[in-house]
């Protein structure tokens, strides 16, 4: 079985949780005997402005024989202006105006289109929902088209032309439940066959550090936040509740910004933005964290809540983000927020309460333990694959 | 404080770790009454934090939960009068806190009487909310639980008479065929054994796992949830069993235009129930007694079903326990035979 993956950008260097998870599973199938894996995707890194900065052409990554495309035009103005408007009432947008909406949204990438047009592969796999490459690619695409949508409760979700992609795909891959509650809640696709699959762990690859080396507060307990550095992501609401938090309680708790910076955040004796890190040292930093914040609302699963997991630590979640609010309750290895009060009180809990931050360490970890391994994960992937395209071979005869 | 169980303890045991979950985030909301109760931080900074963390809230409690509704608004409800005049630019502060001080005494009386309204306002909706909630809890006491799943060994397996009369006829071109109560999924499985494309959903917890691995296409929902999300036409076949047989004549009469919704032109709606009998029997769930509806008589089913515009056979179990529905959903849908 021939398998091709769609995704706007394809490259360990591109930042972005759906786009890793779909490339993570591409490479974990590529092992498996009996597929050929190849993934279409642009020559893009950054998707505030999809600039072409990858060569195009084929290459191969960890086993995946990938091929990228250059992309038409760079993200416009317009794209923003449109976006403002749409976000406040995204359901009254008319089909035009999502149209135009994704148009703008990019990326653009006729080759992909076209190659896609002309494939051979037995299935597409289409992740996440909110790109052109995604939308226009299954509308292009001969072949049966699964969507891994990682769709979060957010304004472009309600759009027509969004609609249009869920009800167009022969089937679905969701992360989680939550995930799946909340398309169905929006868009008419509970017969598709679907699977609730997640994303697996690596083994963690530790640097040997101890984390509070790394972030030069000696032995200092610390919060750890690895994400993107932005306002969606929460970043901005952590840094202001954390400093609140800090006037009301000194002392020497310390929060960790790790992840590419996309927001201003102003110095603090307390506050410690690192950047980029690379591997062995986001292990080490999650390894001895007191506990991993993820204030986040619009997440569908969290990689990185999974990782802090496997590390035997205990999470803070945003108690609006269902999906990371419902791994908490299933797993019973972190708490929730949904104000400023809740977040100090959760903070003072598990700061003084070693025992307790021991006890959803734990419980995390069996979490992850239990479901989120790739030697699971895989073979489940592997039949709905199969079954997909069985389907489509049997609609044809 | 509560009584920690031993750390493998939880991390064996899923629901134990659930437990001990809900208690200490209990004991953390019990905390965060306490210190609102003392006042002990300003209502302005609360209402800031408050807002910044709803910026970026989903959409379902940007605009769905009254909570979160009221409490956006009581966040954005205070004006402050005392404009920020920190400047990057030499002076800067200077002009601005003069400009401040001069038109505070006409800042301060607009925003004081704006403040006054909005106050006014948020407080109002707050009494409506809470005689809106004192309403709910009322009607809490008075709600009728949603009818349970039922299962007897003898009527709901695949040992069962009916099963192969409700298999004949059932096939997948035209959309999928979905049962529901799927249980473990041993209909879905016989389904596919025949080449239908099938697939459950089960509201139960802890039936379908195992399934699920085996590549069943098995779900954990409420029947309904699933029923109102999938499209219009899509299904070849419905087959409802363990469902019907105690649901009250409201959630029959939701069930049967979800479902005549679903099911395509041509397309099967197959209901099995028990009868009033099989209801009666002493092998009957305690399920049976605890709901609040009763099974229908079969030539009931048929004649709701006519109405909707399905064609509809009935066959009558043994000893007549249980009986089987068949109904075919008219070509062209309800409005082709003239019922709608």
């Amino acid at each position: 079985m021939k398998v091709v993956f769609v995704t706007p950008r394809y490259d360990p260097a591109a930042i972005g949780g759906a786009e890793s998870a779909a490339r993570l599973l591409a490479e974990h199938l590529a092992l498996e005997p009996g597929l050929e894996v190849c993934a279409y995707s642009t020559c893009a890194l950054d998707h505030l402005n999809w600039e072409n900065q990858l060569p195009a052409g084929t290459s191969t990554l960890n086993g995946v024989t990938v091929t990228r495309f250059e992309v038409a035009e760079p993200r416009r103005k317009a794209f923003f202006e449109l976006d403002g408007r749409l976000r406040h009432a995204p359901r009254r947008a008319s089909w035009e105006e999502s149209e135009r909406w994704l148009r703008l949204n990019g990326p653009d990438a006729p080759g992909l289109l076209e190659a896609l047009r002309s494939g051979d592969a037995d299935v597409a796999v289409f992740s996440p929902y909110l790109f052109l490459t995604t939308v226009a690619g299954i509308r292009a695409a001969p072949m049966p088209t699964v969507l891994h949508s990682a769709a979060h409760d957010e304004p472009p979700l309600y759009l027509g032309a969004i609609r249009d992609a869920f009800v167009r795909a022969d089937a679905l891959c969701y992360y989680t439940a939550a995930e799946r509650r909340l398309v169905q809640r929006i868009h008419p696709v509970a017969e598709k066959p679907q699977v609730v699959l997640g994303v697996g762990l690596g083994e963690p690859v530790e640097g040997g550090r101890r984390g509070g080396e790394i972030l030069g507060i000696g032995e200092r307990p610390y919060l750890a936040f690895v994400a993107r550095i932005d306002a969606h992501k929460g970043a901005d609401m952590l840094d202001r509740y954390f400093r609140t938090y800090k006037q009301r309680h000194p002392g020497p708790l310390t929060l960790a910004l790790v992840g590419p910076v996309s927001t201003e955040i102003e110095p603090h004796p307390d506050v410690v933005v690192t950047g980029t890190v690379d591997e062995p040292t986001k292990w080490d930093l999650l390894r001895d964290a007191t506990a991993f914040v993820h204030p986040g609302a619009l997440e569908s699963f969290s990689l990185a809540i999974m990782e802090a997991w496997e590390q035997g630590v205990p999470v803070v979640v945003n108690a609006l983000c269902e999906p990371t609010r419902e791994h908490c309750a299933h797993s019973g290895g972190g708490l929730w927020f949904g104000s400023y009060r809740e977040f100090e009180a959760v903070i003072d809990r598990l700061a003084g309460d070693e025992k307790l931050r021991k006890s959803l360490g734990a419980n995390g970890r069996a979490y992850v333990q239990a479901h989120y391994q790739w030697s699971a994960l895989v073979p489940r992937y592997v039949r709905f694959l199969g079954s997909v395209a069985e389907r489509a071979r049997g609609a044809r005869r | 404080m509560i009584p920690e169980p031993e750390t493998s303890e939880r991390g064996d045991d899923p629901s134990s770790a659930q437990r001990y979950l809900a208690t200490v985030m209990a004991e953390i909301d019990d905390e965060v009454e306490r210190r609102r109760a003392s006042g002990d931080l300003p209502q302005r900074l609360e209402h800031e934090l408050d807002e910044l963390f709803l910026r970026f809230s989903p959409m379902a409690s940007r605009f769905g939960g009254l909570e979160e509704a009221l409490g956006s608004l009581e966040a954005s409800a205070y004006i402050d009068p005392v404009v920020p005049v920190a400047s990057s630019k030499s002076g800067g502060t200077f002009v601005k806190r003069s400009l401040r001080r001069a038109s505070m005494w006409y800042v301060g009386w607009v925003t004081a009487q704006i403040n006054q309204f909005t106050a006014a306002a948020t407080r109002t909706l707050r009494v409506l909310d809470d005689r809106v909630r004192t309403l709910q809890r009322q009607l809490e006491a008075q709600q009728v639980p949603a009818a349970p799943v039922l299962e007897i060994a003898w009527a709901h397996g695949p040992g069962a008479w009916w099963v192969d009369p409700a298999l004949r006829g059932l096939s997948s071109p035209g959309g999928r065929v979905l049962h529901a109560a799927a249980a473990d999924g041993w209909l879905v499985h016989r389904l596919a054994t025949k080449g239908v494309d099938a697939y459950g959903v089960e509201p139960r917890d802890g039936r379908i796992d195992l399934a699920e691995v085996e590549g069943l296409d098995l779900r954990q929902e409420p029947v309904f949830e699933h029923l109102r999300a999938v499209g219009t036409d899509s299904l070849a076949g419905l087959v409802l069993t363990g469902v019907v047989d105690v649901m009250t004549a409201g959630e029959r009469s939701v069930l049967i235009e979800l479902a005549t919704r679903a099911v395509a032109p041509g397309g099967r709606l197959v209901v099995h129930s028990l009868s009033e009998a099989g209801w009666r029997s002493e092998d009957a769930p305690i399920e049976a007694d605890a709901a609040a509806g009763r099974p229908l008589r079969s030539r009931t089913w048929a004649a709701l079903l006519e109405r909707d515009g399905f064609k509809v056979a009935v066959l009558e179990g043994p000893e007549g326990l249980d009986y089987l529905v068949v109904a075919t959903a008219a070509e062209g849908g309800p409005e082709a035979v003239g019922v709608r």
